[in-house]
């Protein structure tokens, strides 16, 4: 088996541009497919873990949404949060925010704007300064990022003085915002946060946890009904049960549509491969009708022969996947930095992949093959 | 070794060969001799296995091929019979030992053999050092005995050469034809065709042909 490999591998190799072109269907093909199930597999995994990681099993989450985009403040208060809490079946009603940014304005001499302001995370890399954090009840410094330094100093921010919503704080941080990274552009301390911003931040989600003897739905329409009759900020927005994962069936949506597209990309470009690989396996048969006579005269039947050719046009095929596989992992790395989950590529797209190529060289060959090794033998041994 | 009774055989209305009837024994070296056209290499395909599309009885060995499957006769090519051709017939991309390899590729015989088989016939037509070399590397007496270890390497039991000095000058042609001669002298039964009486002095025994049909078929041993 291996000499007969080394033998495709051989003639394979005296035509490499030919064969290069022929394979690059197969590796258009392959890349796709690898991507597809890259993202797919990659999507599963979150979807199931995220189940996994929340329990949303008794729970309905009702939303509000402001009809005014500069509007952060509106939502849920306490005194809906006692409705809430107040109707049949409901266990306990959390109130949360869907964005926990506060919006605030900064001010430094005459340089005023507005910003994002956030508590800090556990590790931060700083560009200027000392230290990856903020001490939980530092109340005097601050971190800022480096574009809002650039916008409000004139030169270093460090150490100097930045008023936020008129409290004055101390800079002794900057850092940098990753291209692909999303950050506030202000970090405060947790304490600093819980007594001076926390109150800013719109509570417009309320998370209704429901009996194990109710029905979600149920709950849900009549917790609806009540914020329209009696919900404080009524005027200012609107109220609606969002789904648990509705936001990941809409993302579904459009993953579905890519895969959708990818995957007829890889159908074509295989189909195209296909057809390529027969193409040139026929050139490669009537330019090697010399060697087949001879091959045959001394001993190979025709299954040999077409075996011979079957295999090149597989490992042809298989090399083709194989720079495919390759592609197709370079792509889904660069793909990962702008998903927002991490797309990969398992060992079972890798040997789909390789079943694809097989497949592909087995069919489209296996033409062009047997018409070798029907050949009759007087006519091939005339050939020079 | 093998007979041929009542033999013919028709290209569409051409009759290439008609009432062809041959004896050949074991451990002879026959020749045949014709003019261009007249035949030859339909017959000797025949007889080789090469063409089974023909009328009348062929026996190799005393046994008849003409039902024969594709496979077998493959495999009957393959362990007892060994071919030379006019223009050597070898691959241009392939070595001197690969080229002689082939008939090994499609036998049963064990890697370690096969390696020892090589060897030996390299030797045997006097190739030493010349493995690694394409033929397009070698002269046309050398590219012959290359050509000519393929056909031995399986140790056949019958040579059928179809001008096997056609392309070659007389002095090369004389070295071709003593390895001809030890191959006969060590057993084994060639039939060749040729143009050349010098070359055919060589055989034990010369028969002609004339527009397909086989004439002087009676026994004459020159040696
Ligand atoms: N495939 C074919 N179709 C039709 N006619 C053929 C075919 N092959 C051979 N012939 C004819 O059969 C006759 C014998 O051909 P063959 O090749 O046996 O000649 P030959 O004796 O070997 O000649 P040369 O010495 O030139 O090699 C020729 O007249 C040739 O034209
Ligand atoms: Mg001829």
């Amino acid at each position: 088996m291996l000499d007969k490999v080394m033998i495709a591998l051989k003639s394979i190799g005296k035509n490499k541009n030919r064969n290069f072109l022929t394979m690059l269907g197969i590796i258009i093909g392959i890349t796709s497919v690898i991507c597809i199930l890259a993202i797919g597999d990659g999507f599963t995994s979150v979807e199931t873990k995220g189940l996994q990681d929340h329990n949303t099993k008794n729970r309905v989450t009702l939303a509000f949404t402001p009809s005014s985009d500069d509007d952060t403040t509106s939502g849920f208060t306490r005194n809906d949060l006692s409705v809430l809490e107040g109707i049949k079946g409901v266990d306990h009603v959390k109130l949360t925010s869907s964005n926990p940014e506060a919006s605030v304005t900064v001010q430094h001499q005459t340089k005023k704007a507005s910003a994002n302001l956030n508590k800090i995370p556990k590790k931060l890399k700083l560009s200027e300064g000392f230290g990856s954090t903020l001490d939980a009840d530092d109340t005097s410094n601050i971190f800022i990022s480096k574009d809002l330094a650039d916008k409000i100093f004139k030169d270093k921010a460090l150490n100097k003085r930045l008023v936020i919503n008129d409290n004055v704080f101390v800079v002794s941080g900057v850092y940098k915002i990753g291209d692909f990274n999303y950050r506030p552009d202000i970090y405060v301390s947790k304490t600093t946060f819980k007594q001076l911003f926390a109150s800013q931040i719109s509570q417009d989600e309320a998370k209704i946890y429901v009996q194990s003897s109710a029905s979600k739905k149920v709950v849900g329409k009549s917790a609806l009904n009540e914020m329209k009759k009696f919900g404080e900020d009524d005027k200012l927005g609107k109220y609606e049960v969002s789904h648990p994962d509705q936001i990941t069936k809409s993302f579904t949506k459009t993953l579905n549509n890519i895969t959708y597209f990818v995957a007829f990309v890889a159908g074509i470009s295989l189909l195209i491969a296909g057809i390529g690989v027969m193409n040139v396996m026929y050139i490669t048969v009537s330019e090697r009708r010399k060697e087949i006579g001879i091959r045959r005269a001394f001993g190979a039947t025709s299954g040999d022969i077409r075996n011979q050719f079957l295999i090149e046009s597989i490992i042809l095929c298989v090399i083709g996947g194989l720079i495919g596989i390759a592609l197709g992992y370079g792509l889904v790395s660069i793909i990962n930095h702008f998903l927002p989950f991490k797309a990969v590529v398992t060992a079972y797209a890798i040997i789909m992949s390789l079943s694809v190529s097989t497949a592909v060289g087995l069919i489209f060959g296996f033409i062009p093959s047997n018409k070798a090794a029907k050949s009759s033998l007087v006519g091939l041994l005339k050939e020079e | 070794m093998l007979k041929v009774n009542d033999i013919g055989k028709k290209y569409g209305k051409f009759v290439a060969l008609e009432n062809i009837d041959l004896e050949v024994a074991d451990g002879e070296f026959l020749a045949i001799m014709g003019p261009s056209g007249s035949g030859k290499s339909t017959l000797i395909n025949i007889l080789g296995l090469l063409d089974q599309n023909y009328t009348g009885e062929y026996l190799l060995k005393e046994k008849s091929y003409k039902d024969a499957n594709d496979n077998y006769l493959s495999k009957i090519r393959g362990d007892q019979l060994g071919f030379v051709f006019q223009n050597f017939k070898l691959l241009t991309t392939y070595s001197v030992y690969e080229n002689i390899e082939i008939p090994l590729i499609y036998s049963k015989q064990k890697q370690t053999n096969k390696r020892e088989l090589v060897e030996s016939v390299i030797k045997q037509v006097g190739l030493e050092g010349k493995e690694k070399n394409l033929p397009s590397e070698l002269s046309g007496g050398q590219q012959q005995r290359v050509a000519i270890a393929r056909a031995i390497v399986n140790r056949p039991n019958l040579i059928i050469a179809d001008e096997p000095t056609g392309a070659l000058d007389s002095k090369t042609s004389k070295e071709i034809m003593n390895i001809f001669t030890d191959l006969n002298e060590s057993g084994t039964t060639i039939i060749m065709v040729t143009h050349d009486s010098e070359v055919a002095d060589y055989a034990m025994r010369t028969v002609f042909i004339r527009d397909g049909r086989l004439y002087n078929n009676e026994k004459s041993v020159k040696r």
